[in-house]
């Protein structure tokens, strides 16, 4: 599959691509191995790194925090957690104006056993257009 | 000579404040309000005995938390007497209305005004994130550079503290952990919220102090003199110039010598930005990076900011009426004990079940889509009746109520109106109650092992599960082979291609290359060991040992002399799970994050295997690893450990791999591309 988000498309789609966005809700429920509780994914961002190195957003000033890795088989990755999408709450905490070590505080908290994320995604037309480029 | 003078104005000092002491008292005593003056009485003598601390104390803390209490204490000085100044103010300007006019023109008017309820404010949970450069992280001078900061909250009259923390380069965000709760608060509150800041490394000796002093109170002590040294002495006092003219005669106390604290940024905080969960506010910052007490703001707070307006918590209104639905029986009418509380009217069937928590009968909703008219419909009483109409999904529900009296129906009246008027002023406040989490009787801070920065508290939640590790070796592998496709190669590659023996240095012992085929696999299975190279290199070392490194691998094996401490580095690494991905042509440094992940696994038992790492290999037969391994600053182990580490310790395990790289596919190519993307010294990432 050569869906890369972030990687830029022809200027044709690039009108697309900035006005649709979809908001999910994702529900993941932690996996518990040995004394740790996973998710499964990575992020990256944060109002305390660089914003410009992003592969992921539109806006290369965006600070938020973004999926940047869904590990095959795990909790985000069934829970329909994708590559790419943007953090925007955690459990009703919010994520868009957070240091990148709150943000992965808020997600591994150890007396959570759930976590409701509200993600942003590039819409699906837009995906489905990278997938066929 | 400037002794003297300097003795001189602090007498004169000390006498203008004893008058001023009077002219409070005599403005107290005219307006009969023994309240503020009670206030202010207790106030100064805090300040007293924060003064005498001060002077008293010799430990740095004690000193800033001396120093922070009489800055708390001058401010609530200085907002009573300003206080104290506008009521005296504002009787003054009454009395000369009431004589101009010749009527008693102050009672009338404000009757008919209505005034809104008043309202718990409360904020929590303050946080203000920092902004360090990334050289601040990885300098090594020996001493952090600690600043004390607390916050200031002040609504009205009302001032609060926080706790104080100390800031130094470690710290990602301020964060204040008290919850604030300010009673009576009106619609139109202003929430000031300033930030405090102290340099703690100063010299606090009492021979600076009367220098400066001296040098201040050279120029006369005229308005603008003395606004400058109010400023300079107390520059925590809120504006007294807003107070008009009387703004010199109202000095602060006297000066200490001893840490100051300084204003580093402020925000207003006002209804609109109440809301039930968190907000970002933007800061206004003073002062500039030259000052002594500068903490690099990232220019932002984020707090929780409830409120509770009474009209929501308390009862507003209660008493005996009688209910009816209309559209159902004209003579249905039941009995109830009603209580009019925030969004509702619950109607209990006696008063003794409000008072034993019993559940009401039923509740009728009085928010903003409710509309309530009073009518004379009922022909069987002469009372007037009250209907309620609500929409409940799309249906329109009225109920009626009647009160026993016609006085009891204004009553009733009366409070409606004043309910829909609190709810307009408080807006967003009267949806739902926000909860305000009373603050907790204190807990002992906890102590954070002072092992050094941030990073080394990160848990990395990954399994220790080996297998992880061989996956994420395996892919680590499959980079490389993309990468050798572009052509260059780590020069010490070059070392296994060229002399398979390989001189044995400890680091390239892990990669052995008598065994530069053999997949992570089956090492591991025997080994169980936590490194990731040791894994690899399994001739190496299975050949050396057989036990399972429980003991740190590095004293065993690598014959280093220098001790492994925990203490240092300072600087661990942070916990990248995104290690193994390789990047672009450049050489990737050793998996820090592997390795800080799997010794933090292992209860930090290998905090040494970090050190480890980052040693420079005793035999110098390594190439000189180019100063593009460490590319930035958010990486460099070497920088921040030992100074005398030469080479950059950038090993990664996917050296074990001498083989001629395979040419990757065009999915690989593009997936290599955004993994080149997310190179971990560029943009951290963590796994979670």
């Amino acid at each position: 599959m050569s869906f890369i988000p972030g990687q830029p498309v022809t200027a044709v789609v690039l009108h697309f691509q900035l006005s649709c966005a979809l908001q999910q809700r994702i529900e993941i429920c932690k996996l518990r191995q040995g004394e740790h509780l996973i998710l499964g994914f990575s992020i990256g961002g944060g109002i305390d790194q660089d914003p410009g190195q992003n592969p992921f957003s539109e806006d290369k000033s965006d600070k938020g925090i973004y999926v940047t890795r869904v590990t095959p088989g795990g909790p985000a990755e069934v829970a329909g957690l994708m590559m790419g999408d943007k953090v925007m709450q955690v459990n009703g905490w919010d994520m868009t104006m957070v240091t990148h070590d709150q943000a992965r505080k808020r997600l591994t908290k150890k007396n959570e056993d759930i976590v409701r994320l509200l993600v942003t995604r590039k819409s699906l037309e837009q995906a489905v257009r990278h997938s066929m480029m | 000579m400037p002794m003297d003078r300097y003795a001189d104005m602090e007498d004169k000092l000390r006498i203008l404040e004893d008058l001023n002491m009077m002219y409070i008292r005599q403005i107290a005593l005219s307006l009969q309000d023994s309240d503020i003056q009670k206030k202010i009485d207790h106030e100064i003598r805090m300040r007293d005995g924060a003064c005498k601390l001060l002077a008293a104390c010799s430990q740095r803390d004690q000193a800033l938390e001396a120093a922070k209490s009489l800055l708390t204490c001058n401010t609530r000085i200085m907002a009573y007497m300003s206080e104290l100044q506008r009521m005296k103010e504002a009787q003054v300007m009454q009395r000369v209305a009431r004589r101009s006019d010749g009527t008693r023109s102050s009672d009338a008017g404000p009757m008919d005004d209505r005034l809104p309820c008043k309202s718990k404010v409360a904020i929590s949970d303050l946080r203000i994130p920092l902004m360090w450069k990334d050289t601040e992280y990885f300098k090594n001078k020996g001493e952090l550079h600690r600043c004390a900061v607390f916050c200031l909250l002040q609504v009205g009259g009302e001032i609060h503290d926080t706790d104080m923390v100390m800031v130094d380069r470690t710290l990602t965000d301020i964060c204040f952990d008290n919850t604030i709760v300010f009673s009576e608060a009106s619609p139109g509150f202003e929430l000031r919220v300033e930030l405090y800041s102290c340099c703690s490394e100063e010299d606090y000796s009492a021979g600076s102090a009367p220098r400066k002093l001296a040098s201040k109170l050279s120029s006369s002590l005229g308005r603008s003199a003395g606004k400058k040294l109010r400023v300079a002495m107390d520059p925590g006092a809120c504006s007294p110039t807003s107070h008009g003219g009387a703004a010199t005669l109202l000095l602060p106390g006297p000066a200490v010598a001893g840490p100051k604290y300084h204003l580093l940024a402020h925000t207003s905080l006002s209804l609109s930005h109440v809301q039930d969960s968190f907000r970002t506010h933007d800061l206004s910052i003073s002062g500039n990076e030259e000052c002594s007490y500068w903490v690099p703001l990232y220019g932002s707070a984020c707090c929780r900011l409830a409120a509770q307006p009474h009209c929501m918590t308390q009862q507003m209104m209660s008493g005996c009426l009688k209910v009816k639905q209309l559209g159902g029986d004209p003579q249905s009418w039941t009995n109830v004990y009603g209580v009019l509380k925030g969004t509702n009217l619950f109607c209990y069937h006696r008063q003794e079940d409000m008072e034993a928590n019993v559940e009401p009968a039923f509740t009728i909703a009085i928010n903003k889509e409710t509309r309530i008219r009073a009518s004379e419909k009922d022909p069987h009483s002469k009372a007037q009746s009250i209907c309620i109409s609500n929409q409940y999904g799309g249906e329109e529900v009225t109920h009626t109520l009647s009160a026993d009296s016609r006085e009891e129906t204004h009553r009733w009246m009366e409070a409606f109106w004043q309910q829909f008027y609190d709810m307009s002023q408080w807006k967003q406040c009267c949806d739902d109650l926000m909860k305000i989490e009373l603050p907790s009787p204190r807990k002992p801070a906890i102590v954070t092992s002072k092992q050094g920065s941030l990073y080394h508290e990160i848990v990395i939640d990954t399994s220790d599960d080996i297998s992880t590790v061989t996956d994420i070796l395996t892919r680590q592998m499959q980079e490389l082979e993309l990468r050798s496709q572009l052509g260059t190669s780590p020069p010490w590659m070059s070392l296994f291609e060229e002399s398979p023996g390989g001189p044995r240095t400890p680091r390239l012992a892990r990669h052995s290359p008598r065994s530069p085929h053999r997949l992570p696999h089956s090492p591991l299975s025997s080994l169980r060991c936590p490194w990731p190279g040791l894994l690899s290199s399994d001739a190496s070392l299975t050949s050396d040992s057989d036990s399972p490194c429980s003991t740190s691998p590095c004293s065993r094996h690598r014959g280093w002399a220098e001790p492994l401490s925990l203490s240092s580095p300072r600087f661990r690494h942070r916990g990248w799970a995104e290690p193994l991905s390789l990047s672009s042509p450049r050489f990737r440094p050793r998996t820090l994050s592997l390795d800080a992940k799997l010794s933090t696994l292992r209860g930090r038992g290998y905090g040494g295997v970090l050190q480890c790492s980052c040693q420079p290999p005793s035999s110098s037969s390594l190439a000189p690893i180019p100063a593009q391994c460490v590319p930035q600053a958010t990486l460099s182990c070497s920088s921040s450990t030992s100074s005398n580490s030469s080479s950059e310790g950038s090993h990664s395990p996917s050296s074990l791999d001498g083989t001629p790289f395979s040419r990757p596919s065009s999915a690989r190519r593009s997936l290599m591309n955004l993994r080149a993307k997310l190179d971990p010294r560029n943009w951290l990432q963590s796994q979670v």
